[in-house]
């Protein structure tokens, strides 16, 4: 328990110490391209909060909601694709699908919300559940390539996302456009297949409940069933697992699967919470975040969400700072890189630590070992 | 004679709270044979580690040739004359053994590797230094007491002038033992110095002019070889007597209840390193596997656990028949294993020690109920079986990883035993135990054939193998080439007749 807990705040202070530098950084570049880099750069801090201001009256206005608004629900695709990932990564397996998996998933909540009628409660589950299944297919698909044919899960699911993209817009331009609508895009989906608001003022919907129970299901996944155990030990040593009676194929597979239902889930967020149709592109490259989001959380399901909010936190902020100030996108996009680069710099930490223990005295050592352990 | 390696007040604490070294001095003359012992997690590897440059101490300081020196890595260690053979071998298996040696330091003709030199560098070191090894030949070709010589060999090419050999007998025959001593013997009337880590003591009185055993992380006594018995140097270690007999009561057979019939197994590369071996355990026995390494015992072990398919022939356990389905059917048809490379196979590193404990029975009762694990009773389980066995470590969660090489080997056996099995394979199972662990496993092994088990012993150890089996095979090039009754007139040398491929008995013979 302690030790749990040790682990936790350590992991903790990873996560800050690696945030504070890389936005030191990053403030040193602002300052190398911005002509007024203090500003640029609190735009990027602090453009995602909403503002509260007191008139003379003493009445007080919320402003920027919808800005806040975007940050989280950015913040849920990007939970639920770094759970996506996470799985993936803890079978120390590799897959750059989500994006196929997120079109499918929106390509199939968009045909169950526009063409089967249902009451509204039924309706979204029902999108939801066929979001996933088409998740999961196109998950399990590069995934029994891997474990039977052992085919190249990066090759194979770059490809397959090839391959969806280029279904789903054909099926959007053959059959699903509206044909009144002067652009590529469905109609918009009926009232009970579009997911309720839950804070006013901005497009979160019960999508972050959603984002909050795959959490917790991921959590329970990984940590407290047969098959997540079963995928753990196959990350960590897959000829150990299959020494113990682990069908390591089987589990490759279903990793793979498993991983495109929630990448499924976030295209139903995105079609069925923020645009509320089907259009030609959904969310560029929103497919790979997920891999930042779960190399951030360590593939750890509790710190999915605080990697995501945190990440998305910084794509919002970016957004704003491009439109706000004179930085670029491009070099918005530079100071996003740097994070990834000090996340994957892993001894960071372990230098830091080391420096603090040479520092002491033997006796300290030994006494603070000791009551450690 | 004068103070080659000096290390005072050494204390190291692992990252996780792990106090290895704990105020050690520790100090070796130049020109000697030193033997440093201790119990399992003693803190031995970790010392030499630092030494060597591999973990930096977290206090103290190293006195090396008379100046003070600060070893950031094995580079630096290497420069100074100072190489280390590590527990777990550290060479490329898909290079040939010459250039695994030169490996780093390699001669070149125009930008390009030497292979010509490389052979003839090693050839060089071969014949200087008495370690004979095959400079064309693959690495993962080769015999362990091969590779073991490609590691020293490799130590030396590189200027070593203290070698550090971290359980270099571990996996050595006695043949290959006593080749590696005359070794090491020549290598220190060439002026080198020797530190030799061993768990078996008669080693310690054969080859070291002194001892420093270690326990807990400190040093509890250096002495002269030659003033001190084994038992003192047991008790040095364990802070107790300890006992070397075992007792071993008159065996009740039972029935038949292994059954194999014509094994075969060709390697994928179209080795035959099996040829038709049949045999039968009975209820109640330990059946010993006697044999040189590599001839086929990895194989027989793998094939009845279920590792790898049969190419031909079949076992049953209790009648049924179990291979071909994977290493889960075998499990549950009552099959334990002790693996002999724990590394690769026995255990995962990364993962805890509690779910290195379940690997397999975590998804029975009571560790998963309705398709929900109970943490809880992983963890119970781990803590009971962790008291049991004696595995030392800081907690159940603390990673495999983080464990010394005997204490891993503890977790498996702990694991295999703890499967109630029908029949037990054993490999190597006490490769790299220290001597009370090793007792401690000897004992449970004929108290699980007093209970009524099939034990399958596989054993590079012929002393341990006439104590503790009922019969004895003995495979030679992957077949059967002898089947004794354990009795007391049966010695090492006659079984060393046999696995060399001087004798062999007919089929009538075998008992
Ligand atoms: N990398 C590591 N991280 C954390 N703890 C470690 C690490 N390596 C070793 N330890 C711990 O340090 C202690 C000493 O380990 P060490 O490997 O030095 O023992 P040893 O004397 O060589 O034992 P053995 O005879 O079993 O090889 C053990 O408790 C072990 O669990
Ligand atoms: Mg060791």
């Amino acid at each position: 328990m302690n030790e749990a807990r040790q682990k936790f705040s350590l992991e903790f202070m990873r996560i800050v110490v690696v945030i504070v530098l890389a936005l030191l950084l990053g403030f040193v570049i602002t300052a190398m391209v911005s002509s007024d880099p203090v500003d640029a750069y609190r735009e990027l801090l602090t453009g995602p909060l909403p503002k509260i201001t007191i008139n003379d009256n003493g009445d007080w206005q919320l402003r920027g909601i919808n800005r806040f608004g975007n940050w989280l629900e950015d913040s849920i695709t990007l939970t639920l694709l770094g759970l996506s990932i996470a799985i993936v990564f803890k079978a120390r397996q590799f897959s750059l699908g989500a994006e196929g998996q997120l079109t499918l998933g929106a390509l199939g909540a968009g045909i169950v919300s526009l063409y089967i009628p249902a009451p509204f409660v039924i309706h979204i589950g029902l999108a939801l559940l066929v979001a996933g299944f088409f998740g999961y297919i196109w998950g399990l698909i590069p995934g029994a390539l891997k474990a039977y044919l052992n085919a190249d899960e990066i090759v194979s699911t770059l490809m397959l996302n090839i391959i969806a993209i280029q279904l789903y817009q054909f099926i959007l331009t053959r059959y699903l456009k509206d044909p009144t609508a002067g652009y590529v895009g469905t109609e918009f989906f009926p009232e009970s297949a579009i997911l309720p608001v839950v804070i006013p003022g901005t497009r979160v919907t019960i999508a972050l409940f959603i984002a909050i129970i795959a959490i917790v299901a991921v959590w329970f996944l990984m940590s407290r069933t047969p098959l997540g155990y079963e995928i753990r030990m196959l990350g960590a040593n897959r000829r150990f697992a299959e020494y113990g009676g682990i069908n390591a194929k089987r589990v490759i597979a279903l990793s793979m699967g498993l991983s495109g239902i929630l990448a499924g889930l976030a295209g139903a967020h995105l079609s069925m919470g923020l645009l509320k149709q089907l259009t030609l592109t959904l969310s560029p490259n929103i497919g790979f975040e997920g891999i930042v989001v779960a190399m951030l959380a360590r593939n750890d399901p509790k710190f999915v969400p605080v990697a995501a909010l945190f990440y998305g936190y910084l794509r919002t902020g970016a957004q704003i700072m491009e439109r706000s100030s004179d930085v670029t996108r491009e070099m918005v996009l530079v100071i996003q890189a740097i994070i990834i680069l000090f996340i994957t710099a892993e001894r960071i930490v372990p230098l830091v630590q080391g420096w603090w223990l040479h520092r002491q005295s033997p006796e300290a050592i030994l006494d603070s070992a000791e009551a450690k352990g | 004679m004068p103070q080659l390696v000096d290390m005072r007040n050494i204390i190291k604490v692992y990252p996780n709270g792990v106090v290895a070294n704990r105020d050690v001095n520790f100090s070796v003359e130049r020109g000697e044979i030193h033997a440093l012992v201790g119990e399992n997690g003693a803190g031995k590897s970790t010392l030499m580690k630092i030494v060597y440059g591999l973990e930096q101490p977290t206090s103290g300081s190293i006195i090396f040739n008379g100046r003070p020196v600060k070893l950031q890595s094995p580079h630096q260690a290497i420069d100074f004359g100072i190489g280390m053979v590590h527990q777990n071998f550290m060479l490329i298996p898909s290079f040939t053994i010459a250039q695994n040696i030169v490996l780093g330091h390699e001669p070149v003709k125009g930008r390009l590797l030497d292979t010509k030199a490389a052979i003839r560098i090693t050839e060089q070191l071969a014949q200087e230094y008495g370690l004979d090894v095959d400079p064309t030949a693959k690495v993962e070709a080769t015999p362990v007491g091969m590779r073991q010589r490609v590691e020293i060999l490799k130590t030396l090419y590189r200027g070593a002038d203290l070698l550090i050999l971290d359980e270099p007998t571990a996996v050595l025959t006695p043949q290959e033992t006593d080749d590696l001593f005359d070794a090491v013997r020549r290598l220190v009337a060439q002026g080198k110095t020797v530190i030799f880590i061993t768990h078996k003591l008669i080693e310690v009185k054969e080859i070291s002019d002194r001892v420093t055993v270690m326990r807990h992380g400190e040093v509890t006594g250096r002495v002269q070889t030659a003033e001190v018995s084994e038992e003192d140097i047991a008790r040095m270690m364990v802070g107790r007597d300890v006992l070397f007999r075992i007792e071993k009561p008159r065996q009740q057979r039972g029935e038949v209840v292994v059954q194999v019939k014509g094994l075969s197994y060709v390697s994928p590369t179209g080795r035959p390193l099996l040829r038709d071996v049949s045999f039968q355990i009975h209820r109640g026995e330990i059946l010993g596997i006697a044999g040189v390494e590599g001839n086929g015992q990895t194989q027989l072990a793998e094939v009845l656990s279920g590792l790898q398919p049969p190419t031909t022939g079949e076992a049953t356990i209790g009648g049924q028949s179990v291979l071909g389905r994977g290493p889960r059917h075998v499990r549950q048809a009552g099959v334990a294993h002790i693996p002999e490379d724990r590394l690769t196979n026995g255990v995962a590193l990364e993962a805890d020690i509690a779910d290195n404990l379940v690997v397999d029975r975590y998804y029975r009762s009571p560790f998963a109920r309705r398709g929900a694990m109970s943490l809880r009773q992983v963890r119970r389980h781990a803590e009971q079986l962790m008291q049991k066995f004696d595995i030392r470590a800081a907690g159940a969660e603390a990673l495999m990883g983080s464990l010394s090489g005997g204490n891993m080997q503890k977790v498996i056996i702990a694991r295999e035993f703890s499967a109630d099995p029908v029949l037990l394979i054993a490999a190597q199972p006490t490769r790299g135990v220290d001597i009370g662990a090793s007792e401690f496993v000897r004992r449970q092994l004929v108290e699980e054939r007093n209970k009524g088990k099939a034990v399958l012993l596989i054993s590079a150890d012929l002393a341990e193998l006439l104590t503790l089996a009922d019969r004895i095979a003995v495979l030679y090039k992957g077949e059967i080439v002898a089947l004794f009754r354990s009795r007391p007139d049966l010695s090492e040398e006659e079984l060393g007749l046999y696995m060399l491929g001087l004798k062999r008995q007919l089929p009538e013979q075998r008992e």
